[in-house]
C-alpha cells in the first residue's frame, strides 16, 4: 500500500512539475542562456557518441539483414530493412537510451546534488521556482535537439549499413542501390512518426530526470541512488512508452 | 568555453541537424512534399490492389510522378497522380498497374499516347487497363486443377465398369476381343499369309514393293503423265486467253461477237449480195443480159469483124491518105 501511493505521489510529482515548467514559459526569454547551454551539453556534446553507436547499429543491421536475408535470395531488400528499422525504432530508441545515460544521469546528479546541498531551497526562498530555473531549459533544450540528434543518428546508421553492403563480400550492394532501397518503402510520414517517437522519449527522459533528482533525500549515498533510479526508469519508460506510441502512430 | 562559443556551437548543431531533417523529407517521395511542383490527374481501375500513395508514377520506365491518393469513388477505385509540370500526357494515355519485381511494390506503368489526340489537362481521366492479377491468376489455375481432377476421374470410370452394373469400356473391350477370337485369329494368320507372299515376291503388290524394275516404270508413267499434264495446262492457258481476248472485244472473232456495228454492216452486206445476185439472175437488166443472153455476144462478133474489116482498108489507104492530106494543106 505504502509502496503504491510513493509510485502515485513520484508520478503526480512529475507531472505537476511539468505542468508548473511550462506555466513558465512566457519567461522563456529570461532562461534562454541557460536553455543554450543545456542544448549544448546534451545535443552538440552528444554528437560523438551518438554517431558512433548509430554507425555500428546500421552496419551490424545490414551484416545480420545480409546473413538472413542471404538465404532468401532477397539481399537488395537489406536496405529497406536497415532504413525502416532505424527511423521506425532503432534511431529514436537507442538516441533516447544514449541520452538517458548521458544527459539524464547528468541532470539527475546535479539536481540531487543541489537539493541534497539546499541549493534548490535557496532558489525557492529567493522565489525563484526550481521549475522555471531549472527544469524548464533542460525540457525545452530536450526538446529542441532530441530530433535533431535523432535524425544525425539515423543517417549515420543509413552511412554505416552502406559501408558495410559495399566492402562485405558476400552482401556486395553498391551504396546507389542501397539507397535506392532505402527510399523505396520509406515516406515521410515514417519519418515524421520517428521523430514524434524521440520527442516524446527526451521529454520523458529529462522530466524523469529532473523529477527523480529534486524529490531527492538524504546525503551524497542517495544522490548516487538517484543517478541508478533515474537512468533505470528513463529505460522502462523509453522500452515501455515506445510500445504505445508505436500502436498510436499506427505504424 | 564563453558565452560565444557556446552559442556557435549549438547553432552548428541545430543547422546540421534541420539541413538533414529537410534534405531527408526532400529526398523521401511522397506526394505531400512535392505536390506543388505536379498536376493531378486521376486513373480510375476496378481494382488498384497494392497500390499505396507514394508509389511511383512510370511512363516508359521513367519516372513523372506519384501516386497522391488512393480513394473510392464512383463504384471503383481511383488513383490519384501528381504528374510533374514538365511532363505532358496525350489524352490516349493508357495506365496499368505494374510490379516491380516478385515482392517489390506496385507503381503506376503509363503507355505512350499518340500527339494527335491531345494533352489532358489538370483533373482529367486517364483510360486504364486491368491486368490480371497475381491472385486471381492462382485461383483460376486452381479451378483448372479441379477440372483436370474431375476429367481424370470421369476417364478412369469410364474405363471400369459403369455403376449401374452395365459392363464398362474395358469390359466392352473384353468381352468383343474374347467373342471374336477366332476370327481375329484367323485374319491375322490372313494378313500373315499375305505378308509373308509380298516379302517372298509373289502378286503385284509383291512386285510393286520388291521390284526396282516396276518402280522404275511407274516413275517415268508419273513423268509423263506429269509432263501430259503440263501440256494441257499451257494449252488450257493458252485457250482462256484466246478467250479473254474475245471476250474483251479484241481480234476479228472478238469483233464478230462482241461489236453491234459489225452484225450490222455484215447483215446489210449479205442483203446488198442477195439483191446483186437476184438482178444478176434477171434478164431485164444489162448485166443479167450480158450474162443470159448470146445476141449480144453475136452482135459484138459482127461488130468485131467490121472492126477488122474497117482496119484493114485503114492500113492499105494509110500513106496514101496522109501524103494528100499534106499536099492539100501545102498547096
Amino acid at each position: 500500500m505504502n509502496r503504491i501511493s510513493t509510485i502515485f505521489d513520484w508520478l503526480g510529482g512529475a507531472v505537476v512539475m511539468a505542468f508548473r515548467a511550462f506555466r513558465m514559459l512566457p519567461e522563456a526569454p529570461r532562461i534562454m542562456k541557460r536553455t543554450i547551454e543545456q542544448a549544448l551539453h546534451g545535443g552538440y556534446l552528444s554528437l560523438p557518441i551518438v554517431s558512433i553507436l548509430s554507425f555500428f547499429i546500421g552496419a551490424v543491421l545490414a551484416l545480420q539483414a545480409g546473413y538472413a536475408l542471404q538465404d532468401f535470395g532477397a539481399k537488395q531488400l537489406i536496405g529497406t530493412l536497415v532504413g525502416e528499422a532505424l527511423v521506425r525504432e532503432l534511431g529514436p530508441v537507442f538516441v533516447a537510451i544514449l541520452v538517458a545515460g548521458r544527459v539524464a544521469s547528468a541532470v539527475t546528479a546535479e539536481l540531487a546534488s543541489m537539493r541534497v546541498y539546499q541549493e534548490v531551497d535557496a532558489l525557492v526562498t529567493m522565489n525563484i521556482p526550481p521549475e522555471r530555473f531549472l527544469v524548464l531549459p533542460r525540457l525545452l533544450a530536450a526538446l529542441c535537439y532530441m530530433p535533431v540528434l535523432t535524425m544525425i543518428g539515423i543517417i549515420i546508421g543509413w552511412i554505416g549499413g552502406a559501408v558495410v553492403c559495399n566492402y562485405v563480400d558476400f552482401i556486395g550492394i553498391a551504396p546507389a542501390e542501397y539507397f535506392q532501397s532505402v527510399k523505396q518503402y520509406l515516406t515521410t510520414t515514417k519519418l515524421l512518426h520517428g521523430l514524434i517517437k524521440a520527442e516524446i522519449f527526451g521529454f520523458v527522459v529529462i522530466l524523469i530526470a529532473c523529477n527523480t533528482g529534486l524529490r531527492t533525500r538524504g546525503g551524497p549515498r542517495e544522490i548516487g541512488f538517484a543517478v541508478t533510479d533515474s537512468v533505470v526508469y528513463s529505460l522502462m519508460a523509453i522500452l515501455s512508452l515506445d510500445f504505445f506510441i508505436t500502436k498510436a502512430l499506427g505504424g | 568555453m564563453n558565452q560565444a562559443q557556446m552559442n556557435i556551437r549549438v547553432g552548428v548543431f541545430f543547422i546540421i541537424g534541420i539541413a538533414l531533417l529537410w534534405i531527408t523529407f526532400q529526398a523521401l517521395h511522397e506526394g505531400k512534399f512535392n505536390a506543388k511542383d505536379g498536376y493531378e490527374i486521376i486513373a480510375p481501375f476496378q481494382s488498384v490492389r497494392e497500390l499505396k500513395s507514394g508509389n511511383e508514377v512510370r511512363m516508359a520506365g521513367v519516372p513523372v510522378g506519384t501516386v497522391k491518393a488512393v480513394r473510392l469513388a464512383n463504384g471503383r477505385a481511383e488513383a490519384v497522380l501528381s504528374i510533374k509540370k514538365d511532363i505532358t500526357l496525350a489524352r490516349d494515355t493508357v495506365a496499368t498497374i505494374a510490379t516491380s519485381g516478385l515482392i517489390g511494390s506496385n507503381y503506376i506503368a503509363l503507355e505512350f499516347g499518340s500527339a494527335a489526340s491531345g494533352n489532358l489537362a489538370p483533373g482529367d481521366s486517364l483510360r486504364t487497363r486491368e491486368v490480371p492479377d497475381f491472385n486471381k491468376m492462382m485461383s483460376d489455375l486452381g479451378d483448372l486443377g479441379t477440372d483436370i481432377k474431375a476429367a481424370v476421374a470421369k476417364i478412369g470410370s469410364a474405363f471400369g465398369d459403369n455403376p449401374d452394373g452395365s459392363p464398362g469400356l474395358i469390359s466392352n473391350l473384353n468381352s468383343v476381343v474374347s467373342e471374336n477370337r477366332a476370327g481375329l485369329a484367323s485374319t491375322i494368320g490372313n494378313l500373315n499369309e499375305i505378308t509373308t507372299k509380298i516379302r517372298a515376291g509373289e502378286g503385284t503388290l509383291a512386285k510393286l514393293i520388291n521390284d526396282p524394275a516396276a518402280y522404275d516404270q511407274l516413275l517415268a508413267a508419273v513423268t509423263e503423265i506429269k509432263n501430259a499434264a503440263t501440256e494441257a495446262k499451257n494449252f488450257i492457258g493458252e485457250t482462256q486467253s484466246i478467250i479473254a481476248d474475245v471476250k474483251s472485244g479484241r481480234g476479228a472473232v472478238g469483233a464478230l461477237i462482241y461489236d453491234e456495228t459489225t452484225a450490222q454492216n455484215l447483215k446489210i452486206a449479205v442483203k446488198n449480195i442477195t439483191d446483186i445476185t437476184n438482178k444478176m439472175n434477171n434478164d431485164e437488166s444489162s448485166f443479167g443480159q450480158l450474162i443470159t443472153s448470146d445476141a449480144l455476144v453475136r452482135d459484138a462478133k459482127a461488130t468485131l469483124r467490121k472492126v477488122d474489116r474497117a482496119m484493114d482498108g485503114f492500113a492499105d489507104s494509110g500513106p496514101i491518105t496522109a501524103v494528100g492530106v499534106l499536099a492539100n494543106g501545102l498547096f
